[in-house]
This record gives structure tokens, C-alpha cells and sequence, in this order.
């Protein structure tokens, strides 16, 4: 099993007020899952991306990844699983703006810490994969919104992760951008990738495999389609 | 061939990654110039005072210490005037003159060795249409040669016979050589020195300059007949040293009790003459150095100060406005230390660059200092060297706060930052 959550929660405090954003969550994804997560906003889809991604721990309960619990890791050792097993894509594409595509792509590799030698060529290997190969000089404000989302997407694919994990990638782009890029999840998910994502649109969602319904913070549904 | 290598491999690696940040960071800097400008101008300050005054002083060190050489280190020197004058001098004027029965009596004392009287009066010089104005004169015997540590170039020294018989001849400092004879042998010309004549009997080497006045342009002449040329009513200084195998301290003592006892001075009160050596010179002079070792001290503390909370501020600011990239370079696999690295090297070459512009500053201003006033300056790597790692050091000590802020960060939290 690649992920593994059980019993798990996250509550914010806020000033006195405990806002439970996820209770009692316990599911698992196996490798090559192409997974949809869907709910109404606020019901605590990106708080469970975080999660699943490490860039959160959850308040109680457990999430094994790939075996290791991931509740009782350090920053640095959250920093490592992200670096080698998380690729993020993001709503906003937030990509560095002083930085060329090239350079936002090559990025991951050296806190991967790539050997240098190697690194141009995975670069322009996964840029092309993207169909990016020429834009790669240019800053993301000389990009379109569904360049800057390939690069984001190549950014995340660059350290070959064991998940992909997409919040609301489509969010920001007109629909036929938002069909291109989920054309690129459909090849990632045939070549064997297991991806995780974030919509509010049932035509995204039924590009996957397996769509789960959140509400208020728990699993309301689970069904493969 | 030799295949490199693992470690050097990794090291390479490690480089290269260091020029990333490096880049990175320079990007940032140029996107904020006139900020980091700004923020740069403490170290700026800092690090070229501390580069010009430290040029400054090993300038006046290597100058000094040469000419103190050249003067003799033993002498011991009696005259109404001390050398370093503290305060009014007027107190000095009125005092009794030295004469030439004191010296005799200085002479007498079993402690001293050596003993030249010597008087001193500012005349022009002219030789064949060429002229002088002001040289020092100096009437005193063949003893002041070896006391006072002159070398003679070509001819001789005055002699005892020059002094015996009052006869019209002159040693000739360097300057004066030059200037007089550019071309003629200048041994057996006769030269005015105040309007008469006297007969070139000598020149001396050069001793070179203190604190830009040439020690060169003097003459010397037997002590009898500056008398006669010049007047006996002046007062006169006493050059000696002491007799072999007797300390500086004791010479001064037996000195001292003399030559109160001729002069009258009454139990209790303090001399009115002033026995000087080469102590009371070295002395005046570290204090010199001292005082601008203290006000550079001050001076490039406080503006390193400042320029390293300027840092910090800038620094700060810097990490505020990009929670968002940390977050994200977090979310692509930075670790905490990747980010405080960043921002720490980001630190230092801010306090770098401003540290190199002010070491460029501080060397020209030694430079100039050097060329349009008479003083010394020698820029030694030691003073770059000290500024440079001051710039570092104020880079890492202000940039260590923002820096390790920006690497503790929560990624959640930044990622959400607006
Ligand atoms: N840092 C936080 N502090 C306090 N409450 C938070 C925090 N993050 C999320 N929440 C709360 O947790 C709940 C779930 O938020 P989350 O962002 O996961 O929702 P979402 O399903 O992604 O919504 P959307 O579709 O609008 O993106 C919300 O009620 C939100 O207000
Ligand atoms: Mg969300």
C-alpha cells in the first residue's frame, strides 16, 4: 500500500474556537491510483493534500507512507519525502517569478541534490514531456496560464515522485486549457503515476479512476468509477 | 588518464550548488538596488575607514621606526624645549639659556660618553646664483657625527681642528647637494650660508623624511664659528650619550642633578630644562597611533554596527516578502537548511559588496592621502584582509536572525501567505 491513512484528524485552533477541518479520515491509495477529491469548499480537501503531501502532520492518527508514519517525522525528515516522493501542482502554478522556466524545473534536482552533470538533461527530458521544450528561457510573466501550469507539472515530475498530488490545477485556466493539461494527468496516469486531485468539476473528476466526496472534514463517499 | 575522484566529484557538486544560491541571490539584490544600496552604506563606511587608517598608520609605523633608526637610539638630548610639547609653550621661552660651561659640565660626568653641543639658526643659502632660503644651520663639533648618527657621503665630518681654529667650513646635508651642485662636485666650493663664506668640506647621506619634512636640508658647521658669525647669545642643546656599560636612566640622573645644581633650581621645584630621548619620541608617537587606533576603532565598530541592523532589516523585510517562494521551495524539497543557507549567503554578499566598495574606497583614500599630503600610507593585505572578514563576519552575525527565521517557517503557513 503507497498511502495509508487511519483515524485521523486535523483540528486549527483558532483564538478558542476549534475548527475541525478532517475527522476520523481512514482510507488508502495503492500505486497507480488515479484518485479525484471533490467537495464543497471548505469541507477540507486542500487540508488533506497537505497532509497527504507532508507539508502537514496530522493531529491525531496515523498516515503511513510506503510503510513509514509520517506523523512522528521531523522538518527535515517531511523536507526529504517531499524532495523524493511528493511532486506538488498547485491552483496557483506558484512558480519562482525571477527564475526561467529551465530554472523552476531544475529546482527540485538540486535540493534533491542531483549531481549537476546530470541535471540539464532530466530537465529537457521532462520539460519536453510537457511539450515546453522551447519556452524554457522564458520567465513565467512571459508565459500563458497553461504554460506556467506545464511547468509547475514538469517541476513536479522532475524527481520521478511517487505521487502527484494536484489542487485544483484546472482552477485557474478557461476549459479547454484546463482539457489539455488533464490530457497530461491521463498520460502521467497511463505511464503508471499514482495522482491525487483536487476539483470541484465532475467532467475533471471523471478523468480518474476513483472519485472520494468529502463533507465537513469527513469521507462521504468513495467510489470507483 | 585518472578519472576524478568521488569526494572531488561531490565536491564539485557542492560548488556548484553554492553558485546556484550565489545566483539566486544576486538576482534578488540587483531587484532592490537602491534598498540594498542603502543598506550597504554602514559597511561601506566601516571598512573604509578601517582600510585607511590602518594604511595610514603602517604607513607612519615603517617611517618612523626607519627614522628613529637613523637618529641613534642612546641619545640623550638637553635643550629648554622638550620635544613633545605638551599644553602652552610660552612657559618654555623665558626659561635660562643652555651654554657651552653646561655642556663642558655635562662632558665632565664620569656616566655620559660622547658629548656635542650643537645650536641651531635658519639662514639662507647661495651658490653661484643658485639660492637656498632658510636652511637649517647647525654649529657643533666632530663628536655630533656619531651621537646624532650622521654618514658622511663624500669629504669629511666637521673636525676637532675645524672646531679649534673657527675655520669657515660646512657639511652639507643631501638636499642642499642637490640643490646647489645638480651637476658640480660640490667637495672645496665656496658657499654663503647667511652671507659668508665657507668652504665645502663634506656632504652627508641622505636620512630621508618624518612625517614629510626632509631631514636633508641642513647644513653643519664647527661651533666656534657660528658663534662668531651668528652670535654667542643663543641657547645651546646638549647631544651625549652614555659612557660604555651605563644605563640611559643613570646617565639621565647624573644629568639632571648637574645641571639643576648650575642652573639653581631650588629643591622641590620641577626642572626648567628638559632632558628628552628617544623614549619620550616613541612614546608621543604611540600615543599618536593610539588615539587613531582607538577613533578608527570607534568609528568602524559603529558603522559596522549600524550596517549590520541595516542588514538585518533589510534582510527581514526580504524574507517577508518572500514566505510565499519559501513555501514553495519547501514544498518542492528544501530543508531548513537549504533555506537558511539562501538567506545567509544572501547576507554576506550584501555585506560583501559593500565591504569591497568600501575597501576600494579606503585604498584610494590612502592613496590620495599619499599623494597630495606629505604623509605616508601603505595599504597591506593585513588591513584588506581585516576588513574583509569584518564585512563577512557582520554579514553572518546580522544575517544568522532572518536567515534561520526564514528556514524555520512552517510550509503550510507559508504557502498560505498573502
Ligand atoms: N491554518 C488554518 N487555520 C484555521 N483554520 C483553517 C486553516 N486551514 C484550513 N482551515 C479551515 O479548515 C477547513 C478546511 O479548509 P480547506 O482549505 O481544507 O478546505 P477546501 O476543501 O480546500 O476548500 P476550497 O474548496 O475552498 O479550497 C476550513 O473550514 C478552513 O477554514
Ligand atoms: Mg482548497
Amino acid at each position: 500500500m503507497l498511502i495509508e491513512l487511519r483515524d485521523m484528524f486535523k483540528t486549527y485552533e483558532v483564538g478558542t474556537q476549534q475548527v475541525h477541518a478532517l475527522r476520523d479520515i481512514s482510507f488508502s491509495i495503492e500505486e497507480g491510483e488515479y484518485v479525484a477529491i471533490m467537495g464543497p469548499s471548505g469541507s477540507g480537501k486542500s487540508t488533506l493534500m497537505n497532509i497527504v503531501g507532508c507539508l502537514d502532520t496530522p493531529t491525531e492518527g496515523s498516515y503511513l507512507l510506503k510503510g513509514t508514519e509520517v506523523a512522528a517525522l521531523d522538518d527535515d525528515e517531511l523536507a526529504e519525502i517531499r524532495s523524493a516522493e511528493i511532486g506538488f501542482v498547485f491552483q496557483t502554478f506558484n512558480l519562482l517569478p525571477r527564475m526561467t522556466a529551465f530554472q523552476n524545473v531544475e529546482l527540485p534536482l538540486i535540493y534533491g541534490r542531483a549531481a549537476r552533470q546530470t541535471r540539464a538533461e532530466r530537465v529537457w527530458e521532462t520539460m519536453d514531456a510537457v511539450g515546453l521544450g522551447e519556452r524554457a528561457h522564458h520567465r513565467p510573466n512571459e508565459l500563458s496560464g497553461g504554460q506556467r501550469q506545464r511547468v509547475a507539472i514538469a517541476r513536479a515530475l522532475i524527481n520521478r515522485p511517487s505521487i502527484i498530488l494536484a489542487d485544483e490545477p484546472t482552477g485557474n485556466l478557461d476549459s479547454v486549457t484546463g482539457e489539455e493539461i488533464m490530457q497530461i494527468f491521463r498520460g502521467l496516469s497511463d505511464a503508471g503515476n499514482t495522482i491525487i486531485l483536487v476539483t470541484h468539476e465532475q467532467y475533471i473528476a471523471e478523468h480518474a479512476s476513483r472519485i472520494v466526496k468529502l463533507l465537513d472534514g469527513r469521507i462521504a463517499s468513495d467510489t470507483m468509477t | 588518464m585518472s578519472v576524478p575522484g568521488t569526494e572531488i566529484r561531490q565536491g564539485i557538486a557542492k560548488a556548484m550548488e553554492f553558485r546556484e544560491t550565489l545566483l539566486s541571490s544576486i538576482r534578488t539584490l540587483r531587484s532592490h538596488k537602491m534598498r540594498s544600496l542603502l543598506t550597504m552604506l554602514g559597511i561601506v563606511i566601516g571598512t573604509g575607514s578601517l582600510v585607511s587608517v590602518m594604511s595610514l598608520i603602517a604607513g607612519l609605523n615603517s617611517s618612523v621606526s626607519a627614522q628613529f633608526q637613523s637618529v641613534g637610539t642612546d641619545i640623550i638630548s638637553v635643550s629648554r624645549y622638550p620635544w613633545v610639547q605638551m599644553g602652552n609653550s610660552d612657559e618654555f621661552r623665558d626659561r635660562k639659556h643652555i651654554t657651552l660651561e653646561d655642556a663642558a659640565a655635562v662632558g665632565r660626568l664620569r656616566s655620559v660618553g660622547l658629548v656635542a653641543a650643537n645650536i641651531h639658526t635658519r639662514r639662507h643659502l647661495a651658490y653661484d646664483g643658485r639660492v637656498m632660503k632658510y636652511t637649517l644651520v647647525t654649529g657643533s663639533t666632530a663628536e655630533y657625527e656619531i651621537i646624532d648618527n650622521y654618514l658622511v657621503e663624500e669629504g669629511r665630518f666637521i673636525t676637532d681642528l675645524d672646531v679649534e681654529r673657527r675655520r669657515q667650513s660646512v657639511v652639507i646635508g643631501a638636499d642642499v647637494a642637490g640643490e646647489l651642485f645638480p651637476v658640480r662636485d660640490p667637495l672645496g666650493k665656496d658657499v654663503r650660508v647667511g652671507g659668508r663664506r665657507f668652504t665645502v668640506v663634506g656632504v652627508l647621506k641622505s636620512k630621508g623624511d618624518i612625517f614629510g619634512e626632509s631631514l636633508d636640508d641642513l647644513v653643519i658647521i664647527p661651533i666656534t664659528t657660528f658663534q662668531k658669525a651668528y652670535g654667542s647669545r643663543r641657547s645651546v642643546v646638549i647631544d651625549c650619550s652614555p659612557a660604555e656599560g651605563v644605563s640611559v636612566e643613570r646617565t639621565m640622573d647624573d644629568i639632571r642633578q648637574v645641571m639643576r645644581a648650575r642652573r639653581r633650581v631650588p629643591r622641590g621645584e620641577p626642572d626648567d630644562f628638559a632632558i628628552n630621548t628617544q623614549e619620550d619620541l616613541m612614546s608621543a608617537y604611540n600615543s599618536l597611533t593610539g588615539v587613531l587606533y582607538f577613533a578608527m576603532t570607534g568609528i568602524v565598530g559603529l558603522a559596522l554596527l549600524v550596517g549590520g541592523i541595516g542588514v538585518m532589516n533589510v534582510m527581514l523585510v526580504s524574507v517577508a516578502e518572500r514566505t510565499r517562494e519559501i513555501g514553495v521551495r519547501k514544498a518542492i524539497g528544501a530543508r531548513r537548511g537549504d533555506i537558511t543557507a539562501q538567506f545567509l549567503i544572501e547576507s554576506i554578499i550584501l555585506t560583501g559588496i559593500g565591504g569591497a566598495m568600501g575597501i576600494a574606497g579606503g585604498v584610494g583614500i590612502a592613496l590620495l592621502v599619499k599623494a597630495v599630503t606629505p604623509l605616508p600610507a601603505e595599504v597591506t593585505v593585513g588591513a584588506v584582509a581585516l576588513a574583509a572578514a569584518f564585512a563577512g563576519i557582520t554579514g553572518v552575525a546580522f544575517g544568522v536572525y532572518p536567515a534561520h527565521r526564514a528556514g524555520k517557517l512552517r510550509p503550510i503557513e507559508a504557502l498560505r501567505y498573502e
